[in-house]
């Protein structure tokens, strides 16, 4: 055995070693999505059926005398929709990861549980960057296209949804203990995000209950913001935007990362608290 | 020797479980030690291992590793451990090489990067060595999935080892391991112990695994049983026999007799020894013998009548 076989040699700073780890993770999960034949159909067919059935049906039969352009309204709505689910999905394999015991390799290295979780969601985000991808190609097929400069902006903020999404699915997956269940969650998620957040359908006039679903929802906020960045000095900004930038980047960034601390709880404590 | 892993009074009660599974159990570990955890199925050995390496949570009881203490320094504690589970947890999509780059970088050995080749070169001459000494060179880079139980089960090794823990917890190691795997796996645990002096803190179902071990420790059904090494476990368990027969049996029997030794008579003479030595007794005796065997139990057979003697496995 030679001296390198044990040589350690660790990465000092501490903050760099979550970043390593985080990466680590991240990286893990994207060489799993390209290793999966289902990752890779679900990517191509998801924005198939979600912008050119459910968003061309809506297009066609709801689109005149709203006052806006709806096919790009439903365009963002479709894009927004699919990063939450596409990452909801994603985050789930932490139960699959759970039911093949990987998880254990995961707990018992010297890293943060913030770093597993945020990396894990990292990871999950690639698969919903390429459904992403996949949106703005059927929405371009379908004749709705955004100019290059608002396709960039929505590129920044992406990675900041995708957090937004998986630290929202962390709080219900870090419950769930099988497959079966983290498949019902993902709809359960993303279902009642689709409908309320306004990605389909505008909820300006939203009252009662949903009024307040709709605002505890961080699609909402996300959806607004870019909503915000991609019709700034087009008409009907006003009609489609609900709050000022600003508010919705506070209440993304509040509702993440106390939608992360909670969800990293539950999953750490479903993991030791047996 | 300082002790490396100290656990005092631990209690591990399970959600909805009627009564505890570890129930107050204390036990130390001396650095460089050879430390055997045996226990029928169900004792309480994952349990406790699973505590030791912070994975799950203790009910009540203090606990160090290498000085740290678990409810406080967790991650230090995960920094000085390294564990291969009983069930294995590889990912099955990954290749063996990416699972081992995966935990090398998990554990700040080395910045991530997205392929072997553009991993730091201490890294890759890492991993072909000791794929090399277990014998997985040729399977590196091919998928888990097509890897056998025995060479999963290696790999787990290389990838436990390469951030070099003070103290290695092997939780069944050789499950389902052939004859020739478990003792090549064992022959590399030595060479390791032997260079760096890890601590190696091990659970198995086969006894003679235990054999050179530096202490056991059993429990059942939640308890210490019985701490001590191998020997104290054999000599206050079993007895050492001398078995001896000759074609004049009548004559031999006399000659026992005369002596004073004591004796059972079954298919043959079973003489049990304890100061005297098997040399002296057969130097006394004189007439030609045609079986001569000293039986010196295992430790299988000292842990076995351990168990029965206790009211067998009550767990």
């Amino acid at each position: 055995m030679s001296e390198a076989v044990l040589y350690r040699k660790r990465i000092k700073s501490g903050l760099l070693r979550e970043l390593n780890a985080m990466v680590t993770i991240a990286a893990r999960d994207i060489i799993l999505y390209f290793k999966s034949p289902g990752n890779i159909a679900m990517g191509l067919f998801m924005p198939i059926i979600m912008m050119g059935m459910l968003g061309g049906s809506l297009s066609q039969n709801m689109a005149s005398g709203l006052g806006f352009n709806y096919d790009q309204f439903m365009l963002i709505g479709m894009l927004v929709n699919m990063l939450f689910m596409t990452t909801t999905t994603g985050v789930a394999s932490l139960v699959e990861d759970r039911i093949t015991d990987f998880t254990q390799e995961m707990l018992v290295s010297p890293i943060s549980r913030y770093a597993i979780v945020s990396g894990k969601i990292i990871g999950s985000s690639f698969g919903a960057m390429v459904s992403m991808i996949g949106t703005l190609v059927i929405g371009a097929i379908m004749g709705i296209s955004i100019t290059l400069h608002q396709t960039l902006l929505i590129f920044l903020l992406a990675p900041l949804m995708c957090m937004s999404a998986g630290a929202l699915a962390m709080v219900v997956i870090g419950l769930i203990r099988s497959n079966k269940m983290a498949n019902m969650a993902v709809m359960l998620i993303s279902m009642p995000q689709m409908f309320l957040s306004g990605a389909i359908i505008p909820i300006n006039h939203s009252s009662g209950v949903l009024f307040y679903l709709s605002r505890l929802m961080p699609m909402t906020y996300c959806l607004d913001l870019v909503r915000a960045v991609v019709y700034k000095g087009y008409e009907g900004y006003d009609t489609v935007v609900m709050f000022n930038p600003v508010i919705n980047l506070i209440a993304i960034i509040g509702l993440t990362l106390s939608l992360l601390v909670i969800g990293t709880y539950f999953y750490v404590r479903s993991e030791k608290n047996r | 020797m300082s002790s490396i892993i100290k656990v005092n009074n631990l209690v591990k009660q399970y959600e909805h479980a009627k009564e505890p599974s570890v129930k107050g159990i204390s036990f130390d570990v001396k650095e460089g030690e050879f430390f055997a955890f045996l226990g029928p199925n169900g004792a309480g050995k994952t349990t406790t291992i699973s505590i030791l390496t912070t994975t799950l949570a203790k009910t009540s009881g203090e606990l160090q590793i290498a000085g740290f203490d678990i409810d406080k320094q967790a991650k230090e504690i995960r920094e000085q451990v390294g564990i291969i589970f009983q069930k294995p947890s590889l990912d099955q999509s990954l290749s063996a090489e990416e699972n081992i780059r995966f935990h090398a970088c998990l554990y700040g050995m080395y910045p991530y990067r997205p392929s072997f080749k553009m991993m730091p070169k201490a890294y890759q001459k890492s991993v072909l060595e000791l794929a090399e000494i277990l014998g997985i060179k040729d399977s590196l880079f091919k998928p888990i999935k097509k890897m056998s139980g025995g060479m999963q089960r290696k790999l787990e090794i290389i990838r436990s080892l390469i951030h070099t823990p003070k103290v290695l917890f092997l939780d069944e190691p050789t499950q389902g391991l052939d004859a020739v795997s478990r003792r090549s796996l064992w022959q590399y645990l030595e060479q390791v112990r032997a260079k760096y002096g890890t601590t190696i803190f091990l659970t198995t179902h086969y006894i003679d695994e235990a054999e050179k071990v530096d202490k056991v420790c059993i429990i059942n059904n939640g308890s210490i049983a019985y701490t001590g090494t191998p020997d104290e476990m054999k000599r206050n368990l079993l007895r050492q026999e001398l078995i001896i027969d000759a074609v004049d049996r009548d004559s031999l029997l006399a000659e026992v007799k005369d002596l004073g030794l004591p004796y059972q008579l079954d298919q043959q003479l079973v003489i049990p020894f304890y100061q005297k030595s098997p040399q002296e007794i057969i130097q006394k005796i004189k007439t030609e013998l045609s079986v001569l065997k000293v039986v010196e139990p295992t430790l299988e057979d000292a842990y076995v009548a351990y168990i029965h003697k206790n009211g067998g496995i009550t767990a």
